[in-house]
């Protein structure tokens, strides 16, 4: 019988996967080419970022719509340095979402999109009272 | 010869900043794309006076963008043989700074990077240039050149961070340093250090002088004086 049940860990495993590749697909390649001045003020370009997936299964929203929660970490020299950015990932949508203060916004207003904050975006349904 | 050699460190400095300015205008011109917000108050925000941070960063970047050169082109022998003109760049690059320059860099100090010890810094190096200014431009109408000078080699001293700033920022990310520690030392080593060197410029302090004063055998000398001195009573 077991080897008949599927193997939700695989799915598990899957989604994660996917919460990764979507993250560095959509957000930390064009992160990365975002041309920037070295001659500036602003924040010199990490030498490294890697995206950590913070969840296993998905959270699900107001709306019912399945997202899963991430973290991007840069390095500067040896030092990693975490949550530099967090946010979540819409599995049905692939929509991206950057959180910055205590509001969520699309993750194209990082690469210089006009963005409103979306309210409600990455935050759990509050569980059914009993 | 000699004059050639005695003016290279001053021409030198002016040309450097001169191409320092320049390459802080490549850099800036992202920040006038109206329809985007600049990457540099991306990774600032939340800001909590949106629409005024970045009406202050334009004022600020603009202004600068345009004085920054004027200052180092009124530092030139060429302009200060040109009384009149000098005058007349000198007002108008006076009066920018004071009036635009100067408060919009405030509004901006508030949000720097690394909290209220740089922005402390960043409040310093403006009342700097405002102070020096002010003085500055007092001292010209009295007709005080030295005092004048001694002034401006402040403002300009100060308005060089913004090149020498950037330029160690570079340098430590190119040496692996934390981003937040090089922000730190990358405005208050400069700020200072170029207070020290514009007076030192301007000849009102030596270090000479210093050095004879604080040195260990000047002390030792005062110390070992074999006579004292008698005070002599008057007759």
């Amino acid at each position: 019988m077991l080897p008949f049940v599927p193997s939700l860990a695989q799915a598990d495993e899957t989604i994660v996967d996917w919460t990764r590749n979507r993250v560095q697909e959509g957000l930390v390649k064009p992160l990365s080419k975002l041309e920037r001045s070295s001659f500036s003020r602003g924040r010199p370009e990490p030498h490294e970022r890697r995206v950590r997936v913070l969840q296993m299964m998905p959270s699900r929203d107001k709306k019912d719509r399945a997202f899963m929660a991430y973290a991007i970490d840069v390095r500067y020299g040896n030092e990693w340095q975490q949550n530099d950015l967090v946010g979540c990932a819409y599995r049905g949508s692939g929509n991206l979402y950057v959180k910055l203060g205590d509001e969520y916004r699309p993750a194209g207003f990082l690469l210089g999109k006009d963005a409103e904050p979306v309210p409600d975006a990455c935050v759990p349904a509050a569980p059914p009272s009993a | 010869m000699a004059r050639f050699l005695a003016q290279l460190p001053r021409r030198s400095f002016l040309l450097l900043m001169l191409f320092g300015s320049v390459l802080i205008t490549l850099s800036s011109l992202s920040y006038f794309d109206f329809g985007a917000r600049p990457f540099f108050m991306i990774e600032k925000m939340p800001l909590r006076f949106e629409a005024l941070w970045l009406a202050s960063l334009r004022i600020h970047v603009a202004t600068a963008i345009v004085t920054f050169p004027l200052c180092l082109v009124l530092m030139t022998r060429w302009i200060q043989r040109r009384p009149a003109l000098h005058r007349s760049l000198g007002r108008f690059t006076g009066y920018a700074v004071l009036a635009l320059l100067v408060p919009s860099g405030v509004v901006l100090a508030f949000d720097a990077k690394g909290g209220a010890f740089v922005s402390v810094g960043f409040l310093l190096t403006g009342a700097i240039v405002a102070a020096a200014l002010v003085l500055g431009i007092g001292a010209a109408r009295r007709r005080d050149f030295v005092a004048h000078r001694r002034a401006m080699n402040h403002v300009v001293a100060q308005m060089s961070v913004a090149v020498t700033s950037r330029a160690m920022i570079l340098g430590l990310d190119r040496l692996g340093f934390e981003p937040e520690l090089a922000y730190v030392v990358s405005l208050w080593v400069p700020v200072l250090l170029s207070a020290l060197v514009a007076e030192l410029a301007s000849g009102s302090v030596s270090l000479k002088r210093i050095g004879n004063e604080i040195s260990p055998f000047t002390v030792l000398a005062r110390d070992r004086a074999p006579v004292r001195s008698v005070p002599r009573a008057g007759r």
